[in-house]
């Protein structure tokens, strides 16, 4: 690194500081989400959770079918959303992509498998009602968490811009794929 | 004392470098109309900050045109950091 022989003056130092991290936040601040953004994402996790603790209830090849067709809209909607974000504002958020939409953040997560365990379970029981009720709080809650990520961005988007580096996120979609491809193989 | 790096001292470099923080990468008009400054001008101090290693550049598109999108590299994070860390020692006296 290169360094400065002399130094700028303590009001120029705080001036300087001030100009940029008010740049920085206003550009965190005005970073619009595109509309139905968190709604969207929310019903597509309802219709996951619900179709895979359906299609892992019903313990036969189809039923593993609509577990793993149930991922197609979510995924959909995800990609759409993310591209609509940065078409909107110019810009690419990994922590946008990681945490609110992939679920990497720690409590859409947690509400996230306590959902979709919550269901399974209902499912064996044939309780139906609750299997879509479970459902609905997974997606509430995974929306909520999301909502509640974009607070903290906005509040310091340095600490929160970088999302999970691409190693990782590929990694994590082949344990899925192999997962999925063990699952439909157990059920022949 | 740390050192100020040399290629942070313009205040529109440590704004730009500031502003990269907040995102993953932006696109070239995005920038450029946030800083308010001209192509030229964003040009000539992101090719310094990207000579010195501190952003990375790829060519992409964006609304339908081919445009450079511009990312702050792990290095330009390192050195941004350790810059304000000496410029609040500064502003606190510290010697």
């Amino acid at each position: 690194m290169e360094t400065a022989g002399s130094h700028p003056t303590p009001d120029d130092a705080a001036a300087a500081l001030l100009d940029a991290g008010s740049a920085r936040d206003q550009l965190s601040q005005q970073l619009q989400l595109p509309s139905g953004f968190h709604t969207s994402i929310g019903v597509a996790v309802v219709v996951q959770i619900a179709t895979l603790a359906v299609g892992v209830a019903d313990q036969s090849s189809g039923g593993i079918g609509l577990a793993v067709a149930g991922l197609v809209p979510f995924v959909f909607v995800a990609v759409v959303q993310l591209v609509r974000f940065r078409r909107l504002n110019g810009v690419w958020v990994g922590g946008l992509a990681s945490r609110v939409v992939f679920g990497g953040d720690a409590a859409a997560s947690t509400v996230h498998l306590l959902a979709m365990g919550a269901a399974i379970w209902a499912a064996f029981e044939a309780r139906w009602w609750l299997v879509g009720l479970c459902a609905i709080a997974g997606g509430v809650g995974y929306a909520r968490a999301g909502v509640r990520w974009m607070r903290s961005y906005r509040g310091d988007p340095a600490a929160h811009s970088r999302g999970e580096s691409v190693l990782l996120l590929v990694a994590l979609a082949v344990l899925v794929i192999a997962g999925v491809v063990l699952l439909l193989a157990g059920a022949r | 004392m740390a050192e100020l790096d040399r290629h942070l001292l313009a205040p529109a470099r440590l704004k730009l470098t500031t502003m990269l923080t907040a995102v993953t990468e932006v696109e070239f008009a995005v920038l450029r109309d946030r800083l308010d400054v001209s192509d030229s001008v964003l040009s000539k101090h992101l090719a310094t900050l990207a000579d010195a290693g501190y952003v990375r550049s790829r060519k992409g598109t964006y609304e339908g045109r081919r445009t450079t999108w511009v990312a702050l590299s792990p290095t330009g994070r390192k050195v941004l950091s350790n810059h304000v860390a000496v410029l609040r020692e500064i502003i606190n006296g510290v010697d």
